[in-house]
């Protein structure tokens, strides 16, 4: 199963639904990147409303996209992350050090307009 | 039952509870005699003697629920178990004596005695110190409740501002539940900025710094800031000294202090109105 | 044990239904949000662990009741090659996966009580436990 990748603008929007299984999670990976290359968008928001558990894994991928796109030249918000996800995070010890986040996601896209300064 | 220590015990009330108030009376400490009136000192021990007199009819049952309000009754007069527990071995000691004196025992017989009052003292102990040890479990267990409905609230002052203040001492099982309303206000709220004040926190050592640290950090992943507001200087002093690192995290010494900074991190300040 | 619910580690999509049984489970006895996430997440990286490391194993979920507290226990068990310094490995960030190393102490802060057995060659077997506060 594939997560869809939509354009807006200059960014690019993600919002994961159900739960990722790892092969996913790296199909995603290898989608986004490819996605930023076609479109050079600038930004990205990954939302992760509905996502109600990340493992060391998952964390890692999603550290990796971050420091991926960012080679790339686009920025990275993640947003939406519950707090039950965000206290096993800190209890696991994954922090995701240096990654954007914002509550929702009309207040990632904020950040990113901030960020980019347009 | 040995049937003379049997008829020794049901038969010498008085001396033993004369005996035995004495005895106690030398090794009670100033703060018990203090406490309890001599009158009720009189009253409660008859009532420990008649007590412990009243199990040698060998009715279990009823002694168990003799023993229980007794104990209970005990408790609430604010006895100490060991007060009770020498008490008892007191107890035994004054039937020995009295028994020595009035001759009866002897040579061949004393260990049997000795044995006997042993076998017969031992189940009250336990009963006693298990109904104590039910008690203080319930008293902890209520203060225990008491104290999760103390913890922190999370208070919206403007609008994408909250200011969680924190007041006592926080142990790890607080410091989960303090994370649980924290992260969960933040997100109900749509706060952009938390403050966490710990003007009302005594002591911060490693463990509570590493605490608010992983708060921190955690406020963060759902897309908040956060800062931490109330260092005392003995509590800058001792996260210093300790080595923690705070580095990371926006630190102020004031509640006031931090709300300005809330307010310039959204880009807001608060002016006076022209008259 | 009056319960026990197994969950054979033989490819990736069966961390996932680990997992999915853990929640279920967990969702069951009463945990919390938050517990239900910890729990979920440390049966995550444990059948992840065996799927790496072992190649097969199972991941068995029991319902606990000891002095009056309940919770649930995660048995995680593999025949694989085991591990050659347990102290090693409980270390943040040691991994020989390229991971967060973030996996068994990870664990061990997530839940309540932490076991781990090892015998180079052997196998490995973890145990941990959540109680319901």
């Amino acid at each position: 199963m594939r997560i869809p990748i939509l354009k807006l603008y200059d960014y690019l929007l993600v919002s994961i639904q159900w739960e990722l299984d790892d092969a996913t999670a790296l199909g995603f990976q290898e989608d986004l990147l490819q996605k930023i290359h076609e479109t050079s968008a600038s930004g990205v928001v990954i939302d992760l409303t509905s996502i109600d558990f990340i493992d060391s894994f998952i964390a890692k991928v999603l550290g990796d996209v971050f420091s991926m796109s960012k080679l790339m030249g686009a920025k990275v918000v993640i947003t939406g992350i519950q707090p039950a996800v965000a206290i096993t995070l800190i209890e696991l010890g994954v922090s995701l050090e240096g990654v954007m986040t914002a509550l929702d996601l009309e207040k990632g896209l904020e950040k990113l307009q901030q960020e980019l300064g347009d | 039952m040995n049937q003379i220590v049997f008829t020794f015990i049901t038969h010498s009330r008085d001396y033993m509870l004369e005996e035995w108030m004495n005895l106690m009376k030398e090794n009670a400490d100033e703060r018990l005699i203090n406490v309890v009136s001599n009158e009720m000192f009189v009253q409660t021990s008859a009532e420990f003697i008649d007590m412990i007199i009243s199990n040698t009819r060998r009715n279990n049952e009823e002694f168990a629920s003799k023993l229980s309000d007794f104990a209970e009754k005990v408790v609430r007069l604010g006895w100490p178990l060991s007060f009770i527990i020498e008490g008892l071995h007191k107890f035994t000691l004054v039937v020995i004596n009295g028994m020595v004196m009035k001759e009866q025992v002897t040579k061949d017989n004393q260990m049997e005695i000795i044995y006997d009052l042993d076998k017969w003292t031992s189940p009250m102990k336990q009963e006693i110190i298990s109904i104590y040890t039910q008690t203080w479990e319930r008293t902890v267990s209520l203060q225990k409740m008491a104290l999760q409905e103390l913890s922190a609230p999370l208070i919206p002052v403007i609008e994408g501002i909250t200011i969680m203040p924190l007041i006592g001492t926080i142990d790890t099982e607080r410091a989960k539940q303090i994370m649980e309303n924290l992260l969960t206000g933040v997100v109900k709220q749509r706060s952009e900025v938390v403050l966490i004040d710990i003007t009302g926190v005594p002591v911060v050592d490693t463990m509570v710094a590493h605490h608010i640290i992983q708060a921190a950090e955690a406020v963060r992943l759902v897309g908040a800031k956060c800062m931490i507001c109330g260092i005392r200087p003995e509590i800058a002093q001792t996260i210093v000294s300790l080595g923690i690192n705070l580095n990371e995290i926006v630190t102020k010494n004031s509640l006031k202090k931090g709300i300005d900074a809330a307010l310039d991190w959204t880009n807001r300040k608060i002016t006076k109105v022209e008259e | 044990m009056e319960f026990q619910s197994c969950v054979k580690i033989i490819n990736e999509w069966d961390i996932v239904a680990a997992r999915q049984l853990g929640r279920n489970v967990a969702k069951e006895l009463g945990f919390g949000t938050v517990d239900q996430a910890r729990i979920t997440t440390a049966i995550s990286e444990l059948a992840r662990n065996i799927y790496l490391y072992a190649g097969r194993g199972s991941v068995c979920i029991e319902k606990e009741y000891v002095n009056g507290k309940s919770g649930m226990k995660i048995i995680a068990s593999d025949e694989g090659p085991g591990i050659q310094d347990i102290r090693k490995v409980m270390e943040d960030g040691y991994t020989t996966s390229g991971g967060l190393g973030a996996g068994l102490p990870g664990v061990r802060r997530l839940m309540d009580e932490f076991d781990i057995d090892s015998f180079p060659s052997k196998g490995t077997k973890v145990t941990a436990i959540k109680w319901i506060r």
